[in-house]
């Protein structure tokens, strides 16, 4: 546009500008159309069941690893809500930092396992069950909440476990309580509910096949309906090794009602994946002398 | 003097602009955005889970950070529906990012398939990534071939096995090649075949493990690497992390381990990266195959392409964790017995 000094007699250019303005404004206002095409208020699909995922948490050395790779798997499942819930009297820093900065929804809570349920230095991993208090716990915040109408099902999802993406969708819609196969798990290489005619009718374990659920924590899901429904089930932490998923379940469903996923029980879409402890004898031998490695350095 | 038709031509000329690069900027750079501290608000899908957590927050008594502080500009986006952006994996592909070439070196075993797909879920938040799998086998293998395929990564599928010692019974590789170096010269060798021409494709180099544990960050803190960059790793030399002694003028002086801090370049596979560059100025620099003392690999080839001088520290000079040197524990098969207990059928 030429320039026009406040002298001169400017009335062509008053037109020019006139035309300006009139077609920008016809652009502004296609813009805004296209702006609010692109942002539709409202939904055009009804709304996904929510996954409430409950994860017990610890502190060790790898906590950190493994809850931000789980939170990458996590971030990519649609409709997801993270409850974490710390075996700790208190929230710790670490936790409550990573979650914050996850993306993810989630709920942060603690609980800590009273000492002679907790297991002890040297002790094998299945001695006690572990981490009855911290899901009774996370199940106890759902049932105060959130409400049934809500929809959603239920996942205990521990964190050094692998979690397919398509397992989340597998389990969406369930209906009672669903199950699938888990991958090396029960000193095999998968475990699975056996199917015909659409019903479970056994498992297929390497371990006690005659315990009520013979499943592992991470082959079932449970709809957030049937929870609230059932106010007082629970985990037993005093249960039998190899019994706490079928404290739980017991109290809520037959075998004959559960829902076969993962092509009526024929894929594994989940593993019972465990994290070596990391040999720390040389970080031990230079604490010792005083020249360990900086611990304002969080791992 | 400024007339009123003329403020208003500049609005009407700004305004519009200004809505496209907002329109714009939402759709690319929010991948980008994921991992900032505090940048939750511009991304779609996001804002309401910000919300939905401001909510839950309230009913419990926090004594940790205030999370409402994260939120409080937010009020203005309250609306932004969640759309299928978050799901769309992986981000865009970009042509000003560079690339980063990961290469995995990888075998076949029970947890094999758990631990690629853990990986790939980890991958695909990342833009510009192109995975370069490389196989231990004598051919590609149908799991492998099928997972990438599934994953909607950017790859490339490569193998080369690794003699087997015969002497030893069963299956067990030649343990004077150290586990994976095969496999990785394998894939220097593709760049220096493939993209020595496309001037585009370039970017940097990143050796990743199938069993590590890698944040988000520490893809951003490698892809501006101009020679080649470093950082701290957790779990190796039997400490909490090892890391690059760096000065005050930011510049690598030395190695904090304990063991043998004085090997060339005393780092781990996972606490450096390459800039492809680099890698094709230099084609005769490989991994050394025989005659490698224990933790010399990453030596062997660093000593070809730099001197310590010109390491770029990165992850804060180097004072944050950003990988973990994570090792799965081998599961404990019992109940499969000589004949094998499940169907060989079911892939795991």
């Amino acid at each position: 546009m030429r320039s026009c000094s406040w002298r001169c007699d400017c009335t062509e250019h008053d037109l020019a500008k006139d035309r300006t303005i009139s077609r920008l404004r016809e652009k502004l206002h296609s813009l805004l159309e296209q702006t609010k095409k692109a942002e539709p208020t409202k939904p055009l699909k009804p709304p996904l069941p929510t996954i409430y995922v409950i994860t017990p948490t610890y502190a060790r050395l790898v906590q950190k690893a493994e809850l931000t790779r789980l939170s990458h798997t996590f971030l990519l499942v649609p409709q997801l809500h993270w409850i974490v819930v710390e075996d700790s009297p208190h929230r710790t820093g670490l936790v409550s930092e990573f979650l914050s900065h996850s993306g993810l929804a989630f709920t942060h809570l603690h609980v800590a396992t009273p000492h002679e349920r907790k297991l002890q230095e040297g002790d094998p991993s299945w001695l006690k069950p572990r981490g009855a208090e911290q899901r009774n716990e996370g199940l106890r915040w759902l049932r105060e909440n959130i409400r049934s109408q809500e929809g959603g099902v239920i996942y205990f999802a521990d964190d050094d476990n692998t979690y397919s993406l398509q397992l989340f969708e597998e389990m969406r819609w369930t209906q009672r309580v669903s199950v699938w196969p888990v991958g090396l798990v029960g000193g095999m290489r998968y475990e699975r509910p056996i199917v015909e005619q659409g019903h479970v009718v056994r498992f297929h374990t390497g371990w006690r096949p005659s315990r009520p659920f013979p499943l592992d924590m991470a082959g079932f899901a449970v709809s957030l309906r049937l929870v609230l429904a059932n106010p007082e089930a629970r985990f037993d932490g005093d249960a039998p090794m190899g019994f706490l998923e079928s404290s739980f379940l017991q109290s809520l469903v037959t075998m004959e009602e559960l829902e076969p996923k993962a092509d009526l029980c024929t894929k594994v879409l989940v593993w019972h994946t465990r994290t070596e402890k990391p040999k720390m004898k040389r970080e031990e031998a230079m604490q010792k002398q005083g020249l360990g490695s900086d611990p304002a350095v969080e791992v | 003097m400024l007339k009123r038709r003329d403020i208003l031509a500049v609005v009407l000329i700004v305004l519009p602009w200004t809505l496209l690069i907002t329109v714009w900027h939402q759709s690319t750079i929010a991948p980008l955005l994921a991992i900032r501290k505090g940048q939750m608000s511009l991304i779609e899908g996001r804002v309401a889970i910000t919300n939905h957590q401001k909510m839950l927050e309230k009913r419990e008594a926090v004594p940790g950070p205030d999370l409402r502080e994260y939120c409080s500009s937010d009020k203005d986006i309250v609306e932004v529906v969640r759309t299928e952006y978050v799901y769309t994996r992986p981000p865009p592909w970009s042509e000003t990012l560079p690339t980063i070439h990961v290469v995995t070196p990888t075998y076949s075993r029970p947890v094999q398939k758990a631990e690629l797909t853990r990986l790939a879920n980890t991958f695909l938040h990342v833009p510009n990534l192109h995975w370069v799998l490389v196989e231990d086998s004598a051919r590609p293998t149908a799991l492998v071939a099928r997972l990438l395929h599934e994953t909607g990564l950017n790859y490339t599928h490569l193998n080369v096995e690794t003699p087997r010692n015969y002497k030893l019974r069963g299956d067990t590789r030649d343990p004077r090649i150290p586990r994976g170096t095969m496999q990785r010269n394998l894939a220097l060798r593709w760049f220096r075949e493939t993209l020595g021409q496309n001037a585009t494709q370039l970017g940097v180099v990143y050796f990743a493990d199938d069993d590590n544990t890698y944040s988000l960050e520490l893809f951003e803190e490698m892809r501006s690497t101009q020679k080649v960059s470093v950082w701290p790793v957790a779990f190796v030399g039997g400490l909490r992390y090892e890391s690059p002694k760096v000065n005050g003028a930011g510049k690598v002086y030395g190695w904090k381990t304990v063991f043998d801090p004085h090997r060339p370049f005393a780092i781990d596979m996972a606490g450096f990266a390459i800039n492809l560059h680099l890698i094709l100025a230099k084609p005769q620099a490989y991994f050394k195959l025989r005659g490698v003392k224990g933790g010399y690999q990453e030596s062997s080839l660093l000593r070809e392409l730099v001197t310590l001088n010109d390491l770029e520290p990165r992850a804060a000079n180097c004072t944050k964790i950003l990988v973990w040197h994570t090792r799965t524990e081998k599961p404990v098969l019992v109940n499969e017995g000589k004949k094998g207990f499940t169907d060989p059928n079911v892939e795991i």
